[in-house]
């Protein structure tokens, strides 16, 4: 190997940012130039960003101290989301990071709970979940690591402020050698022979050549889509919202260990507490409801103090038909939007990188067989939480909007569709080794969806009823205990990672 | 609301239908599932002998079957692997372990390194590292144990089986659980509506029962009434449609391995069992006669039985779960056994079964998911048999060029191209070999990728490898102490 392979990274950014720090903590120095270009007249749509426990891994993957980057991006703990009227008006439910009870005989624990429900003494699936337990009053510890530990039971992610994680992340990308540039892309050059992006041309009339280049330009994908023309594939026929509307505002009351998404008439808020503010937003659907009102109805249902105007955002849900195209790889929204209903941004972008690192094998002239295995690879992820995400909008029983009647009664992707039919019939989840969303994600949606199956498992009849009794009291009475013993998140937090005043004006 | 599921009926006698009938009667003895054998006696297609997965060992456990006094009753023996012989030239060699391979090395697994070793031309030698290699040429054996040295537990192994004495085995097992067994021939299968109403016995004697498992082997006795000829085949890639297997005398010392020798044809394999041996031949017709195939392996192994021919049809059926009949075993994949994998098949249909055991008679959405999930097993099983014949040298005979021609299936040309161009393997959902039964395959055959991705070569350039020196003597030492093989065999309560 004779040259280093020259990355060019067009965007900062959370993608940005975070491609460059894992490619520079990945490859050794010898074999990698990476440079970061981004423009401070482009704004990044940061806002208050929820994340998932995946996000740890990358973390220690490339070298990140969690406690260090909580305090210096305000960042909180994060349990589970909340759902709020999404099967109902009135409804509530919690996702959690962690499993609901515990296996027993080799069967999954909701079947038993789905024969104790059927026989009419089911306590609440929720008293089964320590992170839900802990989420609904208030509590964080970190997890245990003995993994007999009911404490060990449980994942955690984190809420942070999206603009601080990227500066965060830009530090720890410069003192590894990743060289910034500031200025806006003007032009891109393709190679005649190939159509391979040879360089992009700024503002300042400099010209950037590369072997790599990372799009992270945001929904436009400025090399992805305006240069390479690789098309986008649809799917807002299962996902109609198409705007968002953000605006921070003042704490009000304890933080939460959890995000909050509450469905609306024509989408849903979140509410996402930081440790100096609270990220609000409105994913609504231009169809069913005007920016003017959407805005209105965001800023007449935030619970402190407005701060800041708010900000708009428009996205089609899709993904990009080949993510790897020539020497592009587009990260982020470049690369697709799945709405954050389930935090999944941030995720995508992770996974993304991560799994170009794994592949890449040499610095130039890439292989077309590893690019084919990478698109599969991702177009599964995205596929993956795409069926998830349309299962909150079609489960539900509202009819007070058109929203939700066109989701409740639309068409579902194949794959989807069997695997509700499987759990309505007899309560079983369709897993897979790769891709997000364990067991525990699906029945929380499910249920939480009033997704009720008229079956279980038979397996789940073999133990005696008194057995199961005592057996099912004893957990809900542990996890009863051990939230009990835990500390607030408040208090978890002020001893844990405190924000210093450096950081919030970074 | 349609009634509920209270009896199963299973056509076939041998090994696959008495392990289902035990499975499935030890499930649900709580709801007093009536399970009955229609015992049809052994199929023509029922091995001699048979060398598991370590999976096997799991069902035994549920089952509650001690596995010291099931060998020390069939005259079962142990194995860590199999050791193939010819496969790429008369003189080469390579073994395929159960278990890990090395250790990892600044987190990227070992086989990653034994690669760039080969690739920057300083090769290792695969089997120095692995605790089941070395005992395995060394002759000697023990369980693995969990202990201070991870080492003891780095391995897993497989058992030899004589298949009768374990079908009787488990015979004896199923019918103490409370199985019924029928002993006849079937006469006729009675439909009702697409469904399997009754088997007809040839005394007119009719069985009914709610669900039918049909474990009767090639012939598919029931499930070819039911689902037709639903055949996905697979002889492009697996061109062996004959086997013939003998008894023969006993090997003196086996050590615990499966043995398999390539030849122009095919490929011979002898297995130890306690008191004896079981050697066969899987090869194709279009290459060679059966007559030439039996003095073949009569020179390969000293045969105590007639040896008997049988044919192989190298395929699946898409829908093995029909209505309300379920194919399990060589009646819904017909796969060559050269990776262990005969008897996994029927515990993962068997398995998957019981998880999705129907809650009335009328059980649609559980089919769809039992032939999704079987069928994608039984594509990565064929997948990683067909690499045996696709990946590094060949043999250049005839035949060997035959099973060069056709495309590989498209599941298994992605795998390995990835795998090429930068050494990684990514794996499916339902798959039973793991990354590292890929990398002893790919490796053991010298299929090497082109190059290596760059974050294992930024991992392993700085990698102190002076401790592997202390691994390899740690190995060798442990190998040494453990017993012979046999010596463990006879020592099983």
């Amino acid at each position: 190997m004779s040259q280093p392979l020259n990355v060019v990274i067009v965007g900062g950014g959370t993608a940005g940012w975070m491609a460059a720090a894992a490619l520079s903590a990945a490859l050794a120095p010898q074999h990698r130039r990476v440079r970061l270009i981004e423009s401070a007249e482009i704004g990044t749509v940061g806002v208050g960003e929820a994340t998932l426990p995946h996000l740890r891994m990358f973390n220690r993957r490339i070298g990140i101290d969690e406690r260090d980057l909580m305090a210096k991006t305000q960042a909180t703990f994060k349990l589970g989301i909340e759902f709020v009227d999404w099967a109902r008006i009135g409804d509530s439910y919690i996702h959690p990071f962690g499993a609901y009870g515990s296996r027993m005989a080799g069967v999954p624990f909701h079947q038993y709970w789905l024969r104790q429900r059927k026989h009419g003494h089911a306590a609440p699936l929720e008293a089964y979940s320590l992170p839900i337990v802990a989420a609904r009053h208030g509590k964080f510890v970190l997890p245990a690591d003995d993994p007999a530990a009911l404490l060990s039971s449980f994942g955690y992610a984190f809420q942070f402020d999206a603009s601080l994680y990227a500066a965060y992340l830009r530090d720890f990308a410069e003192r590894r050698g990743v060289v910034r540039t500031e200025g806006k892309v003007v032009d891109v050059k393709l190679r005649g022979t190939d159509g391979w992006i040879e360089s992009i041309k700024l503002a300042d009339g400099s010209v950037i050549a590369g072997d790599l280049f990372i799009d992270c330009s945001g929904f436009r994908g400025l090399l992805i889509e305006q240069a390479l023309h690789t098309g986008y594939e649809e799917w807002t026929h299962w996902l109609p919202c198409d705007r968002a509307v953000a605006v921070p505002s003042r704490n009000v009351g304890p933080l939460t260990p959890y995000t909050r998404a509450t469905a609306r008439e024509a989408g849903w808020q979140w509410r996402i507490p930081l440790q100096h503010r609270t990220g609000n937003g409105y994913v609504y659907s231009s169809h069913f409801i005007s920016d003017d009102a959407a805005a209105q109805k965001l800023l007449s249902r935030l619970d402190g103090e407005v701060l800041g105007t708010p900000r708009f955002l428009s996205f089609v849900a899709g993904r990009r038909r080949k993510t790897w195209n020539k020497n592009c790889v587009a990260v982020g929204l470049a690369g697709g939007f799945l709405e954050p209903l389930e935090s999944t941004s941030i995720y995508l972008i992770q996974i993304a990188i991560t799994t170009l690192i794994d592949y890449l094998a040499a610095t130039s002239g890439f292989d077309a067989r590893i690019v084919d295995a990478y698109n599969r690879w991702i177009d599964m992820e995205y596929d993956r939480v795409r069926d998830f995400l349309i299962l909150h909008y079609h489960a539900n029983q509202r009819e007070d909007s058109p929203l939700w009647n066109h989701c409740r009664t639309m068409e579902l992707p194949d794959t989807l569709a069997h695997r509700l039919e499987l759990f309505r019939h007899r309560g079983r989840v369709i897993t897979y080794k790769d891709g997000l969303f364990l067991e525990a994600s699906w029945l929380a949606v499910y249920f939480g969806q009033r997704v009720m199956p008229t079956g279980y498992d038979s397996l789940a009849d073999a133990m005696g009823a008194a057995e199961l009794d005592r057996r099912t009291r004893t957990m809900r009475e542990q996890i009863e205990q051990t939230v009990a013993h835990m500390p607030t998140h408040d208090r978890f937090l002020s001893t844990y990672c405190p924000a210093n005043s450096e950081a919030a004006h970074a | 609301m349609n009634a509920a599921v209270r009896s199963v009926a299973i056509v076939g006698g041998g090994t696959t239908a008495w392990l289902c009938a035990t499975a499935l009667k030890r499930a649900f003895l709580h709801r007093g599932l009536d399970v009955l054998v229609l015992d049809l006696g052994r199929s023509a297609d029922d091995p001699l002998g048979r060398w598991t997965l370590p999976s096997l060992r799991s069902i035994h456990t549920l089952l509650g079957i001690k596995e010291g006094d099931l060998i020390r009753r069939t005259g079962a023996t142990f194995r860590l692997g199999t050791e193939h012989r010819s496969w790429q030239g008369d003189a080469s060699r390579f073994v395929q372990m159960h278990g890990e391979l090395g250790i990892e090395i600044n987190g990227a697994p070992f086989e990653k390194y034994l690669a760039l070793r080969t690739l920057s031309g300083r090769p290792e030698d695969i089997e120095d590292y692995s605790l089941a290699a070395v005992a395995a040429r060394t002759g000697k054996f023990a369980r693995p144990t969990e202990s201070q040295n991870a080492l003891t537990s780095s391995f897993t192994y497989g058992l030899h089986l004589d298949d009768s004495a374990y079908c009787e085995y488990l015979r004896e097992y199923a019918q103490r659980l409370g199985v019924r067994r029928v002993n006849s021939q079937l006469h006729d299968v009675l439909l009702k509506d697409g469904n399997v109403n009754a088997l007809v016995l040839p005394n007119g004697e009719r069985i009914h029962a709610d669900y039918f498992l049909d474990c009767s082997g090639q012939q598919a006795l029931v499930m070819n009434r039911v689902g037709g000829s639903d055949r996905q085949d697979w002889s492009a890639w697996l061109r062996n449609d004959r086997m013939v297997s003998t008894r023969a005398f006993a090997i003196d010392d086996p050590p615990a391995v499966t043995r398999t020798d390539a030849t122009d044809i095919g490929w011979l394999w002898r297995i130890p069992l306690a008191h004896s041996s079981v050697a066969g031949y899987i090869y194709s017709s279009e290459f060679c006669n059966d007559n030439e195939a039996i003095r073949q392996l009569r020179q390969y192994a000293p045969c105590i039985s007639e040896p008997m021919v049988c044919h192989l049809r190298q395929s699946r059926r898409t829908r093995p779960w029909t209505r309300n009949c379920i194919a399990i075993g060589s009646s819904a994949v017909e796969l060559e056994p050269l990776v262990g994998a005969d008897l996994h098949i029927v515990q993962l249909g068997i398995a998957t079964l019981i998880e999705l055991f129907p809650l009335d008679t009328h059980a649609a959405v559980e089919a769809t998911e039992y032939n999704r999930i079987i069928g994608e097993h039984a594509d990565a099983l064929r997948d990683f048999t067909v690499a045996h014949y696709r990946t590094g040298a060949g043999r250049s005979a005839d035949y060997w060029r035959a099973m060069q021609t056709e495309p590989l299936p498209p599941s298994l040309a992605d795998k390995l191209d990835l795998y090429r161009a930068n050494g990684h393997i990514v794996l499916r959902d339902h798959e039973t070999f793991e990354t590292a039964d890929w990398a002893w395959l790919l490796l053991g055959r010298h299929c090497l990728p082109d190059a290596l991705g760059l974050h294992v070569r930024a991992k392993l350039t700085d990698a102190a490898v002076s401790h592997l020196t202390k691994l390899r003597i740690a190995i060798e030492q442990l190998a040494g102490s453990m017993p012979r093989h046999m010596d463990y065999v006879r020592q099983q309560r």
